[in-house]
């Protein structure tokens, strides 16, 4: 049968098949309350810090965690962004799980050097302060990130 | 590898967009599909209906939603089929090439 089509119409076909497979991936992202409840959790983190209370602190980054720890569970294959698709593992790949991941242990590196400048330069709240900063890195860069993770899975 | 196999029931433009669609994912609504295809439901159910006799997708209604809802998804049939039809299309292009 292959005889029967010509070169464009297989080239047509198979441009058909590679823009269906970029729709699906445009799906591949975080839901946007995600970004939305990280940073705003961040700056809470930040002023229950700031209130210097060792048991607030101690608590208030243990409920961060295990509050993280199983919304990441579920949102990190990237691939339920909506109700409306699942996309497969296989075309995710399995490496997105280890970028966030790591992408947020970095930001929680780069807050934590922020703290220290911010409070050796003498202001108050330098907790609340770097917590804002990794607030807006995520609001900024979340999105960010997810779309050239996509680009690359393309 | 996958056997080049060029198949007849998949090629027509809007069969191979649904299934082209289906590969990537696991399962898609019904209603992403009609409309980023722009299809009308009836027209959409017909391709469904014709794909799904083949044996290559299958149409589910998940009964735990509230809402009525229906999935489609590819079998294992409907994913080897369009594997082997791409490699069939990739092959022609491969002989032009040469």
């Amino acid at each position: 049968m292959t005889e029967h089509i010509g070169a464009n119409d297989a080239r047509q076909a198979l441009r058909a098949v590679e823009d269906e497979r970029r729709r699906v991936i445009d799906e591949v992202d975080l839901p946007r309350w995600y970004w939305w409840g990280l940073a705003i959790a961040w700056i809470l983190l930040g002023v229950a810090t700031d209130v210097g209370n060792v048991w607030i602190t101690s608590a208030a980054t243990l409920l961060f965690g295990a509050l993280h720890a199983a919304v990441a569970s579920r949102l990190f294959s990237g691939r339920h962004k909506s109700s409306q698709l699942s996309v497969r593992a296989s075309t995710v790949g399995r490496r997105l799980p280890l970028i966030l991941f790591a992408s947020i242990l970095l930001l929680a590196a780069a807050s934590i050097v922020v703290g220290f400048a911010v409070d050796a330069d003498g202001a108050e709240h330098a907790s609340t302060i770097a917590a804002c900063f990794a607030a807006t890195a995520i609001l900024c860069g979340g999105p960010t990130l997810m779309a050239s993770i996509r680009r690359r899975i393309a | 590898m996958t056997e080049p196999k060029f198949d007849e029931l998949i090629h027509p433009s809007t069969r191979l967009s649904i299934v082209a669609l289906l590969a990537p994912a696991d399962w898609i609504d019904f209603a992403f599909v009609r409309d980023h295809l722009k299809l009308s439901d009836s027209a959409l159910s017909k391709q469904f209906a014709t794909l799904e006799e083949a044996g290559y997708l299958k149409v589910e209604r998940p009964v735990s939603d509230r809402r009525r809802r229906v999935r489609v998804r590819l079998t294992a049939a409907g994913r080897k089929a369009f594997d082997g039809h791409v490699a069939a299309l990739r092959e022609v292009l491969g002989a032009v090439d040469d």
